[in-house]
């Protein structure tokens, strides 16, 4: 609240900090009434002649100005009840002020049969207007809390629809189109056919709503737009692909997968500790990009730059993978062949490229490697 | 018989300044805003169609919070002019009256609203008294 005056510098330990608040008053859902409740206290307090506020301080006016409003509602209402009417009355109400007054005391209180019409508690409010400056709240309050409106699904009667089934009566909300859930199996044969082993649709928005765009390689990109082109018209499209769950189930060699990889048999030979992300655009098998490193290892190649050459002509430039750091991996080749030091640093410096990349590559292919085995079920 | 008619021009004359006043609440906007006094009246339970009500509710909001910081500032003041007295001979530095939880328990105990705070430390044995007791 940025009132000119008004100033919350100055801190107390205590309150400055969020303390448990009760549930009625503190709740979350109650941060916008009691914002509004503090600017208006606040106001008021700066009409009385204050400069400044400790801001424990204005929150706990501002909480006991809200329950005093609270607790006339409630002896107001109670009175109403009392009466045997549901709606207050301007009697409840003084009432409900007669009783918070009370241990204060107001004029006529101890008055045997005095009218609530004439009580002391509306003739001082009565003055209290009279003398009291106009001060207009600071801002313009919506109403609150807002509505929403529901969105009723008619049931089967409403709908005119037979409910399909003798035990479903007619009043139950109606089953959604056909429609909605029955062109996306088709959609998802387009797909599969356009781009090999691609994932549904939704989840490629989804993927690249929260990935950075320059994140992704070249490749993935142009699959991405061509899928795209096909999910541009029509929200329906992504609205009625979001379930995969509900995808019929592939058949063998409908969709190309990358190999397995062999853990048991890699650890004893290469040092790979953690499982291995492969793009899901780009199907090399792990084995295969790892064969002549390990070839390299267990031969103990003298001319290792050509095999270094050889394996960066193969290796495709754009496929990534996330291992072990650098210094693990050297330390347990070590352990294998401590003759081929040249060769072990040079392995070394292709995993410690890896290391370079940023946590949001490891996110990104993270995310892909989790689209990948939900896209396998 | 006369008694009656007097108390019934008593009551009427009673009735329409009731009424006069609720109508005048319409040309007062009070500070706090309607919007919210319905919210926590709703939260409540208690119903009303008419504005007036919400008016009355606001206005008897306002006065309660202004008596309370008033009885906060004559509190502020108090201290300050007690500080004041103790050093008339330096220059006589005003500074700016600001709303503390100290002032602020002390004006609300007597509404009969305790925010007591612990104390952070004991440096007598009578921390933590009530003042009232204590004086005795």
């Amino acid at each position: 609240m940025n009132n000119g005056c008004l100033e919350n510098r100055k801190k107390e330990h205590d309150n400055s900090q969020k303390r448990p608040k009760s549930y009625k008053f503190g709740s979350k859902s109650d941060d916008f009434a009691l914002a509004i409740a503090k600017v208006a206290v606040a106001q008021l307090c700066e009409s009385v002649g204050f400069q400044g506020f400790h801001l424990s301080a204005l929150e706990t006016l501002s909480d006991i100005s809200v329950r005093y409003i609270y607790s006339i509602g409630k002896t107001a209402n109670l009175s109403a009840n009392l009466a045997g009417r549901v709606e207050g009355n301007v009697f409840d109400i003084i009432h409900g002020l007669e009783d918070l007054g009370s241990n204060l005391g107001f004029s006529g209180a101890s008055d045997v049969d005095r009218c609530v019409v004439s009580s002391g508690v509306v003739k001082d409010i009565t003055h209290f207007v009279g003398v009291s400056d106009f001060i207009p709240f600071a801002y313009d309050v919506p109403g609150f809390p807002v509505v929403k409106e529901s969105t009723k699904t008619g049931s089967f009667w409403e709908k005119g629809e037979d409910p399909p089934g003798e035990h479903i009566p007619s009043w139950l909300p109606a089953f959604p189109d056909p429609e909605t859930y029955a062109t996306r199996l088709s959609v998802e044969n387009e797909t599969m056919g356009v781009s090999n082993g691609k994932k549904t649709e939704s989840e490629l928005e989804r993927v690249e709503r929260n990935m950075d765009r320059s994140l992704l390689n070249l490749q993935l990109r142009f699959a991405h737009n061509e899928n795209k082109g096909g999910s541009s018209h029509g929200s329906g499209y992504v609205a009625t692909e979001s379930n995969p769950y509900l995808a019929a189930p592939l058949h063998v060699g409908e969709k190309e997968v990358s190999s397995v990889v062999l853990p048991t048999k890699l650890s004893n030979e290469v040092a790979l500790r953690n499982p291995v992300h492969v793009d899901v655009g780009n199907h090399v098998s792990v084995l295969e990009t790892f064969a002549p490193a390990i070839e390299a290892m267990k031969s103990g190649l003298c001319d290792s730059d050509n095999v270094k050459k050889k394996l960066l002509y193969d290796q495709r430039p754009t496929v990534r993978f996330k291992i072990g750091i650098g210094k693990k991996s050297l330390g347990t080749m070590s352990d294998l062949n401590s003759q081929n030091e040249e060769d072990l640093l040079k392995i070394a410096s292709w995993f410690g490229n890896d290391n370079e990349k940023d946590d949001k590559k490891r996110r990104v292919e993270k995310i892909l490697k989790e689209s990948v085995e939900s896209s396998k079920e | 018989m006369n008694h009656n008619r007097q108390s019934n021009d008593g009551k009427h004359d009673d009735d329409s300044a009731l009424s006069d006043f609720l109508a005048s609440l319409m040309d007062y906007t009070p500070t706090i805003p309607d919007e919210l006094v319905e919210h926590y009246l709703a939260k409540s339970g208690f119903q009303c169609p008419d504005v007036r009500l919400i008016r009355l509710v606001a206005v008897a909001t306002q006065k309660f919070v202004a008596e309370v910081a008033n009885d906060a500032l004559q509190h502020c003041k108090a201290r300050q002019a007690a500080v004041v007295k103790d050093k008339r001979e330096k220059q006589q530095k005003y500074k700016r009256l600001i709303l503390t939880m100290d002032d602020l328990s002390k004006s609300l105990r007597e509404y009969g609203v305790n925010v007591k705070q612990q104390e952070y430390f004991a440096d007598s044995p009578s921390t933590g008294i009530d003042p009232a007791t204590r004086d005795e």
